[in-house]
């Protein structure tokens, strides 16, 4: 049996893993997050393969992406996301450091739902994280609610 | 090195050579004489050939003459006889003798000519056995006189003979042969009529013979007239000839001129193409170095591009990092903490923000001067007034004075020229802002028909012996603590301006304002 309501953040950085982390749990945002630290596992994962084989294929409410990941970039993974029938609505949101037209522009081509970029600032930081995660799990309606 | 153009082949045509026009000019003056000397030849056998005929022509008539004294006198004068109304012992010269008749009307006849402006003929009947000694041949027509009695085929005898310096053609024939008849007279003395037995003493001109031609009649005509035409004749000929020679050298020579010409140009016309060529291939090698040069600034730029990615997310992560786990500490740690500590706290946060900044405006520097220019006209005027707008909204409490010139327009990126203004607008107005009211002027002049553009400020100003150090990255003129900013925008700035082709320039004083000037290329 696979989790429940879940959410899957990509994030090689472990500095920004334990901030994310922080930031959704001091939202008061509830749900279990499963972290994925580099753009391999998330497929793995995400398609039940190599250590997640068997997992079931219960898909995770929505997907926190890093754009700069070792193994298969961030890029790669939505694109592979999307062409599989299973995930294929699977809301994503890129999360990164990177505010490059390229990236952006890659990124919605692939069908992101969202990019937010890190600010540097913890502050502000820590409120695109709650505005996100109010959006997208409690408020959004997603494809099979 | 290209081959030079004649090696291997010879010339088109060979060099003009003094031995070779001294061939051609004698082998002209060769064929000139020899043309000369056959046409002389060929009019004067034509020329004496046509006098021969004349003389011919004279000899006729006079043998007709001898023939009507013969045939048609002297029966008359025997019928005359026979009826008594002449006596038989008459004999008179000037009625019996033909040879006597021919030559007194051949006197006549160089008289007639003489009168007509023409040269006297000479005509003579020479006899080896003569009645009259004016008739006498000389050894020559004697010598003649046998040879025409031995070849009876022989019809008559020519040629040029000279007298005195002058030439004459001699032509002789021979005189009638003896007939029965003539014996009348020339036969035996005593059969002859009594008054020419009286008249002519001795045996000349009787006891001749039937058949024997007993005389010869010849004719010496003057041929200077003739020569003269040989000579016109042959002169003119041989002047045609030698123009056509002096022709065929002159076109040699022309055609020599113009084949040298020729060589020229073809030789300069290779050199020409040698030129081009290698003016080609020079722009081939630079056209290849450009090549390689703009593939080694496009990796340069891909470099770059990869290091500005890296920049921004390497840099900014441990950044994000100190900063949260800063905030984290304030939030989690915070009352366990004393007001100094939570103050460092806070000094950390502030840099790793300001660090932040600074490689935004960096990652912002590189992008702005990377990239295609789009030039296109833009409203400079509008721009900047847009941009003012939005900086007086931002500090509604500052007082400013903001002059535009209307109608500002250029031909630049639209995107780039914006970044300009913004830049400098911005610097004006953060450097006005300690002053009472801010004069804020943009403006245009023409100097040597470039626009340059110029904006002036009354703020803080700087002191000009900095000046070189206005456009550099990260030098600022100011302390942190007067003006804030990362000292990248006038970088920024004046890196748009020169890849427009343009030139940036500053005036100032410190605390009397600066003047920026620009121009667009």
């Amino acid at each position: 049996m696979g989790k429940k309501r879940h959410l899957l953040l990509v994030e090689d950085n472990p500095d920004d893993e334990l901030l994310t982390i922080r930031a959704l749990k001091k939202k008061n945002v509830l749900n279990e997050i499963v972290v994925a630290r580099d753009g391999q596992e998330a497929l793995d994962y995400l398609f039940g393969e190599g250590r997640h084989a068997g997992r079931g294929r219960t898909p995770p409410e929505i997907v926190l992406l890093d754009l700069n990941l070792p193994k298969v970039s961030g890029l790669e993974v939505l694109r592979q996301i999307r062409a599989n029938p299973a995930t294929r609505l699977l809301p994503v949101i890129i999360l990164t450091t990177s505010d490059e037209e390229s990236d952006r522009m890659g990124s919605y081509a692939r069908g992101a739902n969202s990019y937010i970029r890190k600010p540097v600032d913890f502050g502000q930081f820590g409120e695109a994280i709650e505005q996100l995660g109010l959006y997208w799990l409690v408020l959004n309606r997603g494809p099979k609610d | 090195m290209p081959a030079s153009p004649t090696e291997g082949q010879p010339p088109l045509f060979p060099p003009l050579q003094g031995r070779h026009l001294i061939r051609t000019l004698s082998i002209a003056l060769l064929v000139s004489a020899l043309a000369g000397l056959i046409m002389f030849y060929i009019t004067r056998a034509y020329v004496i050939f046509q006098a021969e005929r004349n003389v011919e022509n004279l000899l006729l008539s006079h043998r007709a003459i001898h023939l009507y004294v013969q045939r048609d006198m002297h029966p008359a004068l025997y019928r005359y006889q026979a009826k008594g109304e002449l006596s038989k012992d008459f004999y008179a010269p000037e009625l019996f003798s033909s040879s006597y008749i021919v030559r007194v009307q051949h006197v006549f006849y160089n008289q007639a000519r003489l009168k007509a402006g023409l040269p006297e003929v000479y005509y003579k009947l020479a006899a080896d056995n003569p009645r009259n000694p004016v008739n006498r041949a000389d050894p020559q027509e004697e010598e003649l006189i046998r040879r025409f009695n031995q070849d009876r085929s022989l019809t008559h005898y020519s040629r040029v003979v000279e007298e005195n310096g002058k030439r004459y053609l001699f032509y002789a024939v021979p005189f009638l042969a003896n007939e029965k008849r003539c014996l009348k007279c020339h036969g035996r003395r005593e059969d002859a009529p009594r008054q020419l037995q009286e008249r002519y003493p001795g045996q000349g001109g009787f006891n001749e013979t039937v058949g024997r031609i007993r005389a010869i009649e010849s004719i010496k005509a003057p041929l200077a007239e003739e020569y003269r035409v040989v000579t016109v004749v042959t002169g003119a000929l041989l002047a045609g000839v030698l123009t056509i020679v002096g022709l065929f050298i002159f076109s040699r020579s022309l055609h020599r001129t113009v084949g040298e010409r020729t060589e020229e140009l073809v030789i300069e016309n290779q050199g020409r193409l040698r030129v081009e060529e290698e003016l080609r291939q020079l722009n081939q090698e630079l056209e290849k170095r450009v090549a390689g040069r703009t593939a080694q600034l496009e990796a340069a730029n891909q470099e770059l591009d990869s290091f500005a990615y890296s920049v921004s997310h390497d840099l900014r992560a441990p950044l994000r990092g100190i900063n949260g786990f800063g905030a984290a500490l304030l939030e989690d740690y915070g009352p366990a903490l004393d007001e100094q500590a939570r103050m460092y706290v806070e000094r950390i946060q502030a840099g790793c923000v300001q660090m932040g900044e600074l490689i935004d405006d960096l990652l912002k520097m590189s992008r702005l001067s990377r990239g295609e220019i789009n030039r296109q006209p833009v409203d400079l005027s509008r721009l900047a007034a847009g941009i003012m707008a939005e900086l007086q909204n931002a500090a509604p409490e500052r007082r400013a004075k903001v002059s535009i010139e209307e109608g500002l327009r250029a031909d630049a990126d639209p995107v780039l020229i914006r970044a300009v203004l913004e830049n400098l607008l911005g610097n004006a107005w953060k450097f006005t802002a300690q002053v009472e009211e801010a004069a804020i002027s943009l403006g245009k002049t023409e100097e040597n028909g470039v626009a340059t553009y110029h904006l002036r400020d009354n703020g803080a100003g700087f002191d000009m012996r900095h000046a070189d150090k206005l456009f550099a990255v990260f030098q600022r003129l100011h302390s942190p603590g007067e003006f804030e900013g990362t000292g990248i925008g006038l970088a920024t700035v004046q890196r748009i301006i020169h890849r427009h082709g343009g030139r940036i320039w500053a005036q100032a004083a410190p605390g009397q304002g600066a003047s920026f000037f620009f121009t667009l290329g």
